[in-house]
């Protein structure tokens, strides 16, 4: 019953989330859904990673949110639709309902929650992944170092740079032209 | 409907909900808290796969791996997102949008 | 070995591509050299693996699932195609090498050239129909993208995108032939298709032959879909001697002669090629004799050319088909070749401003003349004993119309190769300008073309051997060397075809005389200038490509929610087809 209501609390706080009209309480609902999360990943026996999922999620991802947030500035949610609502609605719900009833029933599952090392797994089974996850957060560094590097970017006037278009190329010519000159009427009135 | 199945709903409902944000929104940063929810509907359903096919530590490690990878996307996302601003002065979609056919 | 041969001959030219591509436009010379060491690499290897031909595959590649086992099978069809394509195109890159000289964008040039030549080794070997179909596309590609080289020549890429077009609906075709093998046979392996080619329903094996010629009449630049090669000219002439005359061409002729065993039992089939081939042959050849542009000539001439090989493949003449598709790549590369080295010299290719040349470019007008010569089929050449062979097994094999008209296109062929060759190496020099002789390059490549097509009408023997041997469906009874000879020596056939070349090379000393032919029919010229009206077929569906394009344009938004929206809908389709299938 727990896990009933953590999963419906996260998925409302999720919509809640998405439908937000201001930028910030976006974020703070993002939050909550990451702190339901991961309680509900304690309760499936996960606890290394819901720790770090409250941390990561819940704490450092917010604050990140809150600062990009209050730098670029939280005009609102004024702009228009983007898409057709039945068409997204339709969309997801379409799929939402070929994934629960493709998955359901599932039937007995062995819901063992003990006798694991999370650490034993992470270091010498999947030792390559942590590579790569140190491969990652290097690379994001470095992404970053290049993307808030300030001295070498202007900033431009914004209706300058929108009203810049790519150039189409030009249409192809559909019509050859005669590749030959005018042909001659017949061979024997060539000039020897 | 035992745990295994209402853990499922919820991570495709999660998963779901994600989507329809990146369906329906034309703000950046919109887009980047879409994405963390997909991912947190990603993290449940590979966690209660690891328990349903008696795989528990595989599962939780790579949640984790997940984890990292979803959180750099964020960082990177949010530095585009305030860079952009910083440049263009609107995070919205349509009007950054110049690649089309 | 053979296995480590076959990866070496298909992958040294694409690593050669990387090579030059990586090298720079701005270190020219280099890029020369290392085009040149890895095709002649390439050429070296393919020789090697000649001697090891077999009939079960060398080299298999597990893939798995609906594309099955990728094989690569040494057989005789596959090695000769194999060394034609890598041999001649190491001329045709030793040739570009006087060329191309301070062309720009030489990394792209020679880049497109090697990826070609490995796929068409790729192509040739390949055992599997979806193999096949891969290495065809790339070919595909690499003739569009070197036909548009002058990209800023709107009437080379306008060639470049029709070429491209009309031949990608035959290898359309192609890859609808291999779903079809694997939903009825289970594997797409070209040797279970052909054992098993009587166990497909008659109507299927029927859409697959027919749906096969069209695809090789596309590729082959055959008649209904034959307009595409003469708008192809706009390419650098080493491309056109390599792509449009020696190997890309003559992929069509390969599908019909290695499927020929599957499809000869469908009614009508074979009429049907034999149709394809004679009208094509006929028609191509009546259009050289008007055209002006010489390349054009050239171009018109392969497509003539290329019919007799389809002829023959429908009069059931395998061997004879590949003998002259041998014969045919050698002297009509020569004839490329020595035309772009008349064109580099000259400056134009009109051929109405040419004349006289003998005296300017001697070695330039030996070696086409000898080129020319072959393309006529008089003796000793090895023009003649392919095409006398051809006519042979058009004589005992095929309709009696059927032959007739090939040997009336026999003396236009003789007729327009020596206007051709009067045109622009004798009488008066109509143009101004002096002209310059061909440069060391030049002369090395078209030297050893000449050389070979003295000389390559003497592996006929070996060849039918290879042929034969390796071949297990295609039941070919090539004669050996010396049997042939003396058959096509004693055959009256051979005699009567030689008389109508002597008619049409006659025809041509004594125009003057018949020059009220002419007038008589003007219509012809005009009719001859429109491509016999299939001009406008293949414009239509050129033009209809296009705007379908065009009309699509209107998907790619640009707009990231649109793109999300086909993400999912591509989700809901797939999940929809794994729900209903379950």
């Amino acid at each position: 019953m727990l896990a009933a209501g953590l999963g419906i609390a996260a998925v409302v706080c999720a919509v809640l989330a998405i439908r937000a009209s201001r930028l910030l309480s976006a974020a703070l609902w993002l939050a909550a859904v990451s702190a339901l999360v991961s309680i509900l990943l304690y309760e499936l026996g996960a606890r290394q990673v819901a720790v770090i999922e409250l941390s990561v999620g819940a704490g450092l991802v917010t604050v990140l949110f809150v600062f990009a947030i209050s730098v670029a500035g939280d005009d609102g949610l004024r702009e228009g639709e983007a898409l057709p609502r039945w068409l997204t609605v339709g969309a997801v719900g379409a799929l939402l309902v070929l994934l629960v009833g493709m998955a359901l029933p599932l039937g007995e599952v062995d819901v063992n929650a003990g006798g694991f090392s999370i650490e034993a797994m992470l270091w010498d089974q999947r030792a390559l992944d942590v590579l790569v996850q140190i491969v990652l957060i290097f690379t994001g560094v470095l992404c970053l170092l290049g993307l808030l590097a300030e001295s070498r970017l202007p900033a431009q006037p914004p209706t300058q740079a929108l009203t810049e278009n790519v150039e189409r190329p030009d249409a192809l010519p559909v019509e050859p032209e005669p590749a030959e000159p005018e042909h001659e009427p017949a061979l024997e009135e060539m000039p020897l | 409907m035992n745990t295994i199945e209402i853990v499922l709903v919820a991570a495709f409902a999660l998963v779901g909900v994600g989507l329809y944000g990146l369906l329906a929104t034309r703000n950046l940063i919109k887009v980047v808290i879409a994405l963390q929810i997909m991912i947190k509907g990603a993290l449940l359903a590979l966690v209660m796969a690891g328990r349903a096919t008696d795989q528990v530590a595989l599962g939780q490690s790579l949640a984790l791996t997940v984890i990292v990878a979803d959180t750099v996307v964020a960082v990177i996302g949010l530095a585009f997102a305030v860079q952009v601003k910083r440049m263009r002065g609107t995070l919205d979609l349509h009007a950054l949008s110049e690649l089309r056919g | 070995m053979t296995d480590w041969l076959i990866g070496l001959t298909i992958v040294l030219p694409w690593v050669g591509a990387l090579a030059v591509w990586m090298a720079g436009d701005d270190r020219a010379e280099i890029q020369h050299r290392l085009a040149v060491v890895f095709s002649v690499a390439a050429g070296v290897c393919s020789l090697l693996l000649l001697p090891s031909y077999g009939d079960g595959p060398a080299l298999s590649i597990e893939v798995g699932s609906v594309f099955g086992t990728f094989t690569f099978v040494p057989d005789g069809l596959g090695l000769f195609l194999s060394a034609v394509a890598t041999v001649v195109g190491s001329l045709a890159v030793i040739f570009s090498v006087d060329y191309m000289r301070g062309e720009a964008s030489l990394g792209r040039y020679y880049a497109q050239i090697l990826l070609f030549i490995g796929a068409m080794v790729g192509l040739a070997l390949s055992g599997s129909l979806f193999l096949m179909f891969v290495f065809w596309e790339i070919t595909a590609l690499c003739s569009y993208a070197l036909i548009a080289f002058y990209n800023d020549d709107p009437k080379a890429v306008a060639g470049g995108l029709r070429a491209l077009i009309i031949t990608q609906l035959g290898g359309l075709g192609l890859l609808a032939g291999a779903l079809i093998a694997y939903a009825y046979l289970g594997d797409t392996q070209i040797s279970t298709f052909l054992a098993q080619a009587d166990t497909l329903p008659s109507g299927v094996l029927a859409v697959m032959a027919f749906g096969a010629l069209a695809a090789a009449a596309a590729k082959s630049s055959q008649v209904p879909f034959h307009t595409w090669l003469p708008g192809a000219m706009e390419a650098p002439t080493p491309v056109s001697a390599l792509i449009h005359a020696a190997t890309m061409v003559n992929a069509g002729v390969y599908l019909l002669a290695r499927f020929y065993p599957a499809f000869a039992s469908v009614n009508g089939w074979e009429t049907a090629v034999v149709i394809v081939g004679l009208l094509s042959a006929f028609l191509a050849a009546l259009m050289a004799l008007f055209a002006t542009d010489l390349k054009r000539v050239l171009a018109y001439s392969t497509i003539s050319q290329l019919g007799y090989m389809v002829y023959a493949v429908g009069v059931g003449g395998v061997f004879a088909s590949q003998f002259h598709l041998l014969s045919h790549a050698v002297f009509k590369a020569l004839l490329f070749l020595a035309a772009g080295a008349v064109i580099h010299g000259v400056g134009t290719r009109d051929m109405r401003q040419m004349g006289g040349l003998r005296k300017d470019m001697p070695f330039v007008r030996t070696v086409f003349v000898i080129g020319a010569l072959a393309l006529a089929g008089l003796p000793i050449l090895n023009g003649f004993w392919s095409k006398e062979l051809v006519l042979e097994d058009g004589l005992h094999h095929g309709p009696v119309w059927a032959y007739a008209g090939m040997l009336l296109a026999a003396g236009i062929t003789a007729l327009y190769t020596f206007r051709m060759v009067w045109l622009v190496f004798y009488g008066e020099r109509r143009g101004e300008g002096h002209a310059h002789d061909a440069g060391q390059a030049m002369k090395l490549s078209t030297g050893i073309l000449a050389a070979g097509t003295l000389t390559t009408w003497l592996l006929a023997g070996g060849f039918g051997k290879m042929l034969t041997e390796s071949l297990p469906f295609h039941d070919l009874h090539a004669p050996g060397a010396l049997d042939l000879y003396e058959t096509i020596l004693t055959a009256p056939a051979t005699y009567l075809a030689l008389a109508v070349i002597a008619i049409g090379l006659a025809a041509w000393w004594f125009r003057d005389r018949l020059a009220w032919v002419g007038e008589a029919v003007p219509w012809l010229a005009r009719a001859a200038d429109a491509d016999f009206g299939f001009e406008w077929l293949n414009q239509r569906i050129v033009t209809a490509t296009t705007s379908a394009g065009e009309a699509l344009r209107v998907t790619q938004t640009g707009l990231l929610n649109w793109n999300v929206l086909g993400i999912v809908g591509g989700l809901v389709i797939v999940l929809a087809v794994l729900a209903l299938g379950a």
